[in-house]
């Protein structure tokens, strides 16, 4: 997987790549929680608190903003920051899975206000690798 | 879709208009109220692109417009107004952005700079220590379920009921701090438990707590009426509904993304999502977006309290109390009157990182200021100045009252952490008797003098344009940031 943090006038632009749908959702994940607190997801482990969710949309891109805005929303209600997801099913339209994180105590660097649809295509580019921007509303 | 400078006609000298006919899709012409060098600046972004994207919102009247100030954002462009007929037009979250109501007030002190020089420094840390950032973390309050609904229902009158704020302030707030179609069953327990242990932070990225004094007057009676003097300490605040509003916000988009194949809707881009204002949709965002919008007024009146208990601890207990001058959101859709196509009609008006700026003879304003028109408070960036303008009758005409926001980031929080040593900035700043408390390097780096546009060139765009006059210039001393 591949993450990389592009320029943006006034928030956080993302391009994330994966070989597969599921590494995808994955990068998703540990890029947004290493925006929260720089190099957390890097360094952190063992990441014990856990948290189930299933989603629905109508395609993958939908599916992956929306699923990274419950993973934003769960960390701010739980004071925490998740770096790993077990996929237990992953369509274009659906997904299940139990995302693991870590409390933060000393609070978070960033607040992302939000994860935006803004850019977002999630599609497969000439190597054959799922990839997509994202852009975080800070 | 490429707009070049041919595409953008000159109306005034402050004023171009990309036509109607540039894209089949365009309702409206997009129209941009700028000097030709803020405009040629503006050109290198997407601003323009999402301006033209909103000329295409169903129901849209006028023009979408946008301020001397906007830069690039999702969906919309911030700096962003677009007018929709009521009520049947379109209303989407997006052209109200993410932390609805993030607004601005402006609070005066019967102190001279003069005077306060040699305790600057301690204020800034006893700013810091009252108003946390609650990143993470959460504020002193705690709202029981109960407690937020009522937050919610009645805004900043929730804090003045429970102590933490001032009656007087509530006349002196935009819809006195409280929007009557909040519904607080309209948002989501997500968002609620979000917005539990907020109230009374300011978060981060561009919000603050400010210090400044009033360097300069230019309208000597309008300045007089709003309390403001040479030499005068006052206190700026720019904060918003926190997590509560960001998630009333991505939970609608959602929704309304979901619904609009139902009404037949299609947009250029997905943070365009929109519903009709009437429909079942667009009535149960504009409830909760007036339930968070009231959060966001709450959370500033809070944020009062602790910036006066701050005053008190540096200042001593006998010291006159920091007074209200106004409140403004700078986030909102509100059902406002405005002359459309030669009649008075209803429209839903969207600003997201624009102000509301009536002219005199406003209703709504306290007596004191009804003739003058509505203060406009303008943030520049930690180290330059910012505005206080009254609203002018040409707002009406030209922007559906609306005025510019603030300075306008010119360069990326990458860009601007490359270029700015955040200890050695803050070191200057203090060398300048600018005093700063931030949460973190990075943070202050972003948010650097040099990110920012330059607020005079700004300011001065919307004066000569009439939609605003000068009132005053502030000059930071304390800049606290999450």
């Amino acid at each position: 997987m591949k993450i990389q943090y592009l320029p943006h006038t006034a928030d956080i632009r993302m391009k994330i790549e994966g070989s597969t749908l599921e590494e995808l959702f994955m990068a998703g994940v540990l890029g947004m929680g290493n925006i929260l607190r720089e190099g957390f997801c890097d360094k952190n482990g063992p990441f014990v608190l856990k948290s189930k969710i299933e989603l629905m949309a109508q395609d993958e891109t939908c599916l992956l903003i929306d699923f990274l805005s419950w993973v934003l929303s769960t960390s701010y209600s739980e004071k925490a920051i998740f770096c790993e997801v077990v996929i237990f099913e992953l369509t274009r339209k659906k997904i299940r899975v139990e995302i693991h994180g870590k409390q933060q105590a000393q609070g978070f660097d960033e607040e992302i206000k939000a994860v935006t649809y803004h850019e977002a295509d999630v599609h497969k580019n000439n190597n054959g690798d799922w990839e997509t921007l994202i852009i975080f509303d800070i | 879709m490429k707009i070049n400078k041919t595409d953008i006609h000159k109306i005034e000298d402050f004023l171009w208009e990309i036509p109607k006919a540039f894209r089949p899709k365009m309702r409206v012409p997009a129209r941009i109220l700028a000097s030709e060098p803020l405009l040629d600046a503006i050109m290198d972004d997407r601003s323009l692109v999402q301006l033209v994207n909103v000329a295409s919102l169903p129901g849209i009247k006028g023009a979408s417009l946008v301020m001397p100030d906007v830069h690039e954002g999702y969906g919309f462009p911030i700096g962003g107004v677009a007018a929709t007929l009521y009520p049947e037009g379109a209303i989407s979250p997006g052209g109200i952005g993410y932390d609805i109501n993030c607004g601005v007030r402006l609070l005066t002190s019967n102190q001279k700079i003069e005077e306060i020089k040699d305790k600057l420094e301690g204020l800034s840390k006893e700013l810091y220590a009252q108003i946390p950032s609650g990143m993470g973390k959460g504020g002193q309050i705690k709202l029981s379920a109960q407690e937020m609904d009522e937050v919610l229902l009645k805004g900043a009158e929730w804090a003045v009921e429970k102590g933490y704020g001032v009656k007087e302030d509530l006349d002196f707030m935009e819809s006195k701090g409280r929007l009557e179609n909040a519904d607080p069953s309209m948002v989501s327990d997500m968002a609620k438990k979000r917005g539990t242990d907020q109230l009374g932070t300011i978060g981060s990225g561009n919000h603050f707590v400010e210090v400044d004094y009033v360097e300069e007057i230019y309208e000597e009676t309008i300045a007089e009426a709003y309390g403001l003097s040479k030499g005068q300490v006052v206190v700026l605040i720019h904060t918003g509904s926190r997590g509560l509003g960001h998630q009333v916000a991505t939970d609608n988009i959602r929704r309304i993304m979901s619904a609009m194949p139902k009404y037949g809707i299609e947009v250029p881009d997905r943070e365009l999502a929109c519903v009709p204002f009437n429909s079942e949709e667009g009535q149960h965002y504009f409830k909760a977006m007036c339930a968070a919008a009231n959060y966001a007024w709450c959370n500033r009146e809070v944020i009062s309290w602790e910036a006066r208990t701050a005053w008190r601890n540096i200042f001593g207990p006998a010291i006159e109390p920091l007074k209200l001058m106004y409140d403004v959101a700078h986030n909102i859709a509100k059902v406002e009157t405005h002359l459309v196509d030669g009649k008075q009609a209803q429209v839903i008006v969207h600003r997201k990182g624009a102000t509301r700026a009536f002219g005199p003879g406003f209703e709504e304003l306290p007596e004191s200021y009804k003739l003058l028109g509505q203060p406009v408070i303008i943030p520049g960036s930690m180290g330059t100045c910012s505005y206080v303008l009254a609203g002018a009758a040409r707002s009406n005409e030209l922007t559906f009252g609306s005025c510019c926001h603030g300075a306008g980031r010119r360069l990326s929080r990458t860009a601007a952490k490359k270029q700015v040593n955040a200890p050695v900035l803050k070191e200057n700043l203090k060398e300048k008797g600018i005093y700063v408390e931030a949460g973190s390097f990075k943070g202050l780096a972003e948010e650097a003098p040099i990110a920012y546009k330059d607020v005079n060139i700004v300011v001065e765009t919307v004066i000569d344009s009439g939609i605003a006059k000068k009132v005053a210039k502030l000059k930071p001393v304390v800049v606290v940031k999450g």
